[in-house]
């Protein structure tokens, strides 16, 4: 036992040493992260459960859990570093009187926070924005701006959310705001689509963040099936409702039916 | 000589008010008297209403409940040397005088009595414990008390168990240790599920959620409610909780016309009494912000009742910041009762609110003005920038807030005509949903209605006996 903590503690320093280092191998980390979490696992530190009393250890797969949050940001691996919070979730919540605050507890539950809002779970980030004490919601920078962008985002304020990508609080955030950017580029569009009956080319790059590049946004625009006209340098949104309502015949004698057969239960 | 005809006057009263005291007592004695006499009853003839009729004196026994009424009632159950008598004795403390006397007077030989009057009194030293605010002992005798239901397994004590859990998980909230007692209820849950307890079930999952939000786990309720079904024949009372725990998991997952439903349905099934003040509070709170979610603004006649009129306060200014669409009234509002809202963990879902603000705004500028230019707009909002503006109408146009079109290259936003609304499938599908609610009304109404058991019985005897009349008729004739 005390030979394996020796051996996990070893290869901890080791990765914390490449990983804070100015160009870690992420390619190395990820190995040394795979037997760390082989030797936790052995501890029964990866998902402790019940009484412990050694903090140290706590402590120490605690921060290996974090560096392994980090690491799958930067090696844009999106379901390792949903697993690597749940896990955290224990330390966070369960044993938080065991152990002193962590500092990445923050960054890492904003992060987690953004990547709810870039795959569009604002459901589960809802949740999630409930575990958090309210003083933190709008006093905590890492807590805040995913918060903010939410706002932003149900507002429709997209020249927030775009400028948004410039005060980001740790670099880690640029990965989801960028997924994110996809997602409202397409809200953008699809607002468009319904907001404007013609919209000159150029216009059209500056509302949806193309900067001046036609090329892009002529194929964006050939995506989504917009009618484009060279000549005018416009691009035409065809309207689809073309105002004829159809009677619901189906659902209507489906309704009645079901009337009918209420009526005669009743009498 | 005239003072000590004082004395004597005073001597006289005291000797009255000790006389009252000890009627009143001796009139609680005979109402627990009662109770058991009503519990036995239950037991014999398996009529729960008997057991209901018991718990529904509790909360007036307990107003006039004491140490001298619990022993006296002691004495009346328990066989003369009883270990369980001594325990509860223990329990109260001995700091009565009347303990020695009452020993020597115990002469009643009682056979061992019924669990449920036994549960019956631990109940209510639980109570007394609770209203001394012992809640040291009041923790120790629930959970001896909860070791003992568990291992009972009879029907008639369904009701008195779920009272005695939730006495237990209030004393753990008093005392702060709330997250403790999870795995005991989850697994009280569980074995009242198998024996199909239901009033302990229902009971228990209120237990949990109320458990759950305390600490703001909000993911484990919403997986405990998925996971467990609420038993239908719960009572009222537990059943208004769950529907205000299940509104609240709604609201907060944005599904907010679910959320709705429960929360109304909460506040038809609580009773509408001043003693109940404290949760439809809680539930208007929530109705009213979930009401603003939905682009909805509460009736103001909710504001006025008088249970509710002054905690409602800080809601009301959010409703009329929301109704007229103004963003720097609300932020005004928030700034000033953000700390009541805090309290009432209502924060976080009054902070979406704001788009729904801008919202309103927008859908009225677009009602009282054919065509407007976005830099108007962004004034009458009170926006950052003209682009936000843009931005903002353009999504509204794309959730079907308002009906208009923007002019990119004029800059201004132009209203479309109303629609006709009869025109429209609208009215159909509003009738449809006004028929169904109907319908399910007539059959709740049904499926609620009481039979008595064997009922049926005598009917049959009856008719056989009628059959039997005419068969011995139709021979008497032959």
């Amino acid at each position: 036992m005390s030979s394996n903590i020796k051996q996990a503690s070893i290869l901890y320093n080791t990765l914390k040493s490449e990983f804070t280092s100015p160009n870690p191998d992420l390619k190395k980390c990820g190995d040394y992260l795979a037997k760390l979490k082989i030797a936790l696992s052995e501890m029964q530190l990866l998902l402790p459960e019940g009484e412990i009393n050694n903090s140290d250890e706590l402590l120490v797969a605690r921060d290996i859990l974090e560096i392994g949050a980090y690491w799958s940001v930067r090696a844009k691996d999106i379901p390792s570093f949903e697993r690597y919070i749940a896990q955290l979730n224990t330390y966070y919540t369960d044993y938080s009187s065991l152990l002193p605050p962590s500092q990445s507890m923050y960054p890492l539950t904003g992060l987690n926070l953004l990547r709810l809002l870039s795959q569009n779970r604002i459901a589960e980030f809802h949740t999630a924005l409930e575990n958090i004490e309210p003083e933190q919601l709008l006093e905590n920078i890492y807590i805040k701006h995913p918060v903010h962008l939410e706002q932003y985002l149900m507002e429709g304020s997209y020249n927030k959310v775009w400028n948004s990508r410039n005060e980001v609080p740790a670099p880690e955030y640029l990965f989801y705001i960028d997924i994110l950017m996809g997602t409202i580029r397409s809200e953008i569009a699809s607002c468009s689509e319904k907001a404007y009956s013609c919209l000159p080319l150029a216009d059209a790059a500056t509302l949806l963040f193309f900067k001046n590049n036609t090329n892009e946004l002529l194929s964006f625009a050939r995506e989504r099936g917009w009618n484009v006209s060279e000549a005018e340098k416009k691009i035409h949104f065809t309207t689809k409702d073309d105002d004829h309502i159809e009677i619901p015949s189906d659902n209507i004698i489906k309704q009645a039916l079901n009337y009918a057969r209420e009526l005669e239960q009743i009498v | 000589m005239s003072e000590s005809q004082d004395i004597d006057m005073v001597n006289v009263e005291d000797v009255d008010v000790q006389k009252k005291a000890s009627e009143a007592d001796a009139l609680v004695v005979a109402d627990i008297r009662q109770n058991f006499m009503l519990l036995e009853r239950a037991v014999h003839t398996f009529e729960s209403r008997f057991t209901t009729r018991v718990l529904r004196t509790t909360a007036s026994i307990r107003k006039r409940l004491n140490i001298d009424i619990l022993f006296q009632s002691f004495r009346d159950v328990y066989p003369k040397d009883s270990a369980d008598k001594g325990r509860l004795r223990n329990y109260l403390g001995k700091d009565s005088g009347l303990m020695d006397v009452d020993s020597e007077e115990d002469t009643l030989d009682n056979s061992q009595p019924l669990p449920e009057i036994d549960l019956y009194l631990h109940l209510l030293v639980m109570i007394y414990l609770l209203d001394k605010q012992d809640y040291e002992q009041g923790i120790r005798l629930s959970c001896e008390t909860i070791n003992r239901i568990q291992i009972l397994n009879r029907r008639t004590l369904d009701q008195l168990s779920a009272r005695i859990y939730f006495y237990y998980a209030r004393f753990y909230e008093l005392t702060g240790n709330l997250a403790e007692i999870r795995p005991v209820l989850l697994a009280a849950q569980r074995t009242a599920t198998l024996r199909h307890d239901d009033d302990s079930q229902a009971t228990l999952i209120n237990l949990l959620l109320r458990n759950y939000f305390h600490y703001n786990l909000f993911d484990q309720a919403d997986k405990l409610v998925s996971k467990a079904t609420f038993p239908e024949s719960a009572g009222n009372n537990q059943q208004a909780r769950y529907m205000y725990y299940l509104g609240r998991i709604k609201a907060i997952q944005l599904d907010y016309t679910a959320s709705h439903a429960h929360l109304n349905q909460a506040i038809r099934k609580a009773p509408q009494n001043t003693v109940t003040a404290g949760f439809q509070q809680a539930v208007y709170k929530l109705s009213i912000i979930v009401h603003l979610l939905m682009g909805e603004i509460p009736e103001r006649s909710i504001f006025r009742q008088p249970v509710l009129r002054k905690p409602l306060v800080p809601y009301l200014h959010i409703v009329q910041a929301v109704r007229i669409g103004d963003l720097s009234n609300f932020q005004e509002a928030i700034a000033k009762y953000g700390d009541v809202f805090r309290k009432d963990k209502n924060f976080t879902l009054i902070i979406r609110l704001r788009h729904n603000v801008i919202k309103t705004g927008i859908r009225m500028i677009s009602l009282s003005y054919s065509r407007i230019s976005l830099r108007d707009i962004c004034l009458k909002l009170h926006l950052d920038s003209e682009k936000d503006a843009e931005y903002i109408v353009s999504k509204a146009i794309r959730d079907g807030v308002i009906d208009a079109i923007i002019d990119h290259e004029k800059g201004f936003m132009k209203s479309k005509e109303n629609v006709d609304i009869y025109s429209t499938n609208e009215p159909q599908n509003a009738f449809n949903a006004r028929i169904t609610f109907c319908l399910n009304l007539h059959n709740e109404s049904v499926k609620a209605m009481r039979f008595p058991l064997n009922a049926h019985r005598k009917e049959l005897a009856s008719a056989e006996a009628l059959q039997n009349d005419a068969i011995s008729s139709y021979y008497s004739i032959l």
